[in-house]
């Protein structure tokens, strides 16, 4: 069965990429344009995966993360962002994400990070 | 029924039978409801032909991501086949060739990688590079420097003679982006256009090249090259990055200038040493400090407290003019600062007795 992430993600250029590349690579991908609808989506759907921007619109990035992490704890999160400064990093990591990919990003290295991400979690609970 | 063109002869001759005052009333009336209407009409046909242009840009824009990322990622895609295709079909005027200029440098902006260069290929095979270097060698400078600032981000070559008259172009937004442009593409020597300039730099000039240079992945340049150059701008600007990259090699060159004829190159030369912690400066300083002008006073005043000792206060009191009260507030709290004990009144007296010392 197809793994499925929920790509979070304003620019409609970024969006169309990780689809693409995600679907290449054989994930089932949903799309959430803003935090809200995100918001939605997580609760319609289980997800394995969620790749998400911190500057989005209604809800930013880190009240996103926050929720995801007190309501769906189990789910990895990378985060994907312009921010470069150390302290965003660490805030971000310490909230519990499981990655930070600083764009301008390589899409073959974010394929990569998104089959580790699924696979570390998935031996994770496979261990317990 | 009454034709238009007598109707019309009807109501010149009325016109002309009313008053004068109310002819010219009238007359004055029709011309604005007549301009009226033409800026109406100005203003809906340029809504219009707005919302079409942006209407055009949406649609090409999706059409663009399409075709960039069949380009990028599906192996599939016959990308020589499509890309004379879309080029064809899509790319038919010059706004057209904007909007994929400007969907490329989103791309760009965006993706690294072995993308980088599959973004330069589909530039190059959309034939906008041929596009842009027609706007180089256009008139308008706004044109000249878009297309710089998408070869900078591209990273793509173009011939320096198409590059060069931009250094010193009247504009300060085509210069920087010529700035950038040669710093971003030299190999070694990112600062050589400096030797170039006929006109001095502008603090947005040496703000911009400041900060191309943190992100510039070959060696840092020499700044002593260019610190005799015949402006004071470019001078000052290798004086600051002489402190920022710890060139500490050019301190005697930067000693000497302590004494430079011009005191805006004084003082730089003050803030780069003490930036770099070099105490020796504190000597020249003391010597200079009779000569100096208030704000280079300052500057030393603030030198001795960052790196000085209160013999270093004692010795410039006596020359501290009373009636200059920044010199003296900042005379007085440097005094604290080494004596947290001396009061203001004690200050005065231990500057006297430095005065009576001298004397």
């Amino acid at each position: 069965m197809k793994k499925k992430i929920l790509v979070i993600e304003d620019n409609p250029m970024v969006v169309k990429s990780l689809e693409f590349k995600l679907l290449k690579e054989g994930y089932d991908v949903s799309i959430a344009i803003d935090g809200r609808s995100a918001m939605e989506q997580l609760e319609a759907n289980n997800f394995d995966l969620i790749l998400t921007d911190l500057m989005l619109p209604f809800v930013s990035g880190s009240q996103l993360i926050e929720h995801i992490k007190k309501n769906h704890p189990n789910i990895p999160i990378i985060v994907l962002s312009t921010a470069t400064q150390e302290d965003i990093i660490t805030d971000a990591f310490n909230m519990g994400v499981d990655d930070f990919i600083t764009k301008p990003f390589s899409p073959n290295e974010l394929a990569l990070r998104v089959k580790r991400s699924i696979g570390s979690f998935k031996n994770q609970f496979s261990h317990k | 029924m009454v034709s238009p063109f007598f109707l019309k002869m009807n109501l010149a001759s009325d016109i002309h039978e009313l008053p004068p005052i109310l002819e010219i009333n009238l007359v004055l009336t029709i011309i604005f409801f007549v301009f009226t209407l033409l800026l109406i009409s100005l203003i809906l046909y340029l809504r219009v032909h707005k919302n079409i242009a942006n209407r055009r840009r949406e649609e090409l824009d999706l059409l663009l991501i399409d075709f960039i990322n069949n380009y990028l990622f599906n192996e599939e895609f016959d990308n020589s086949k499509e890309i004379k295709a879309f080029k064809k079909k899509h790319l038919k005027t010059n706004f057209d060739k904007r909007v994929a200029v400007s969907q490329i440098l989103v791309f760009a902006e965006n993706l690294k990688g072995e993308t980088s260069s599959v973004i330069q290929e589909v530039f190059l095979g959309l034939g906008l590079y041929d596009f842009l270097i027609s706007d180089l060698k256009k008139k308008a400078w706004f044109k000249k420097a878009k297309a710089l600032f998408v070869f900078y981000q591209l990273n793509i070559k173009i011939p320096m003679s198409l590059v060069e008259p931009a250094i010193n172009s009247n504009r300060n937004e085509l210069r920087q982006q010529a700035f950038l442009y040669l710093l971003h593409n030299s190999t070694e020597n990112p600062l050589g256009f400096l030797g170039k300039l006929i006109t001095p730099l502008t603090l947005w000039e040496q703000i911009y090249i400041e900060n191309a240079l943190k992100g510039y992945p070959g060696e840092t340049p020499d700044f002593s090259r260019w610190i005799y150059h015949e402006f004071s701008s470019v001078a000052i600007f290798c004086m600051k990055m002489m402190a920022d990259y710890n060139q500490f090699e050019h301190i005697p060159i930067l000693l000497k200038f302590l004494n430079h004829e011009k005191p805006e190159i004084r003082q730089q030369a003050i803030l780069s040493l003490r930036q770099m912690e070099i105490s020796e400066i504190l000597q020249i300083l003391i010597e200079n400090f009779p000569k100096e002008n208030t704000l280079l006073k300052q500057e030393i005043l603030k030198t001795i407290g960052k790196m000085g000792l209160e013999k270093h206060l004692q010795a410039i009191a006596p020359y501290i003019n009373k009636e200059n009260g920044i010199l003296t507030v900042e005379h007085q709290r440097l005094a604290r600062y080494f004596n947290p004990k001396t009061s203001i009144t004690e200050n005065n007296i231990f500057t006297n007795n430095v005065q009576r010392g001298h004397s």
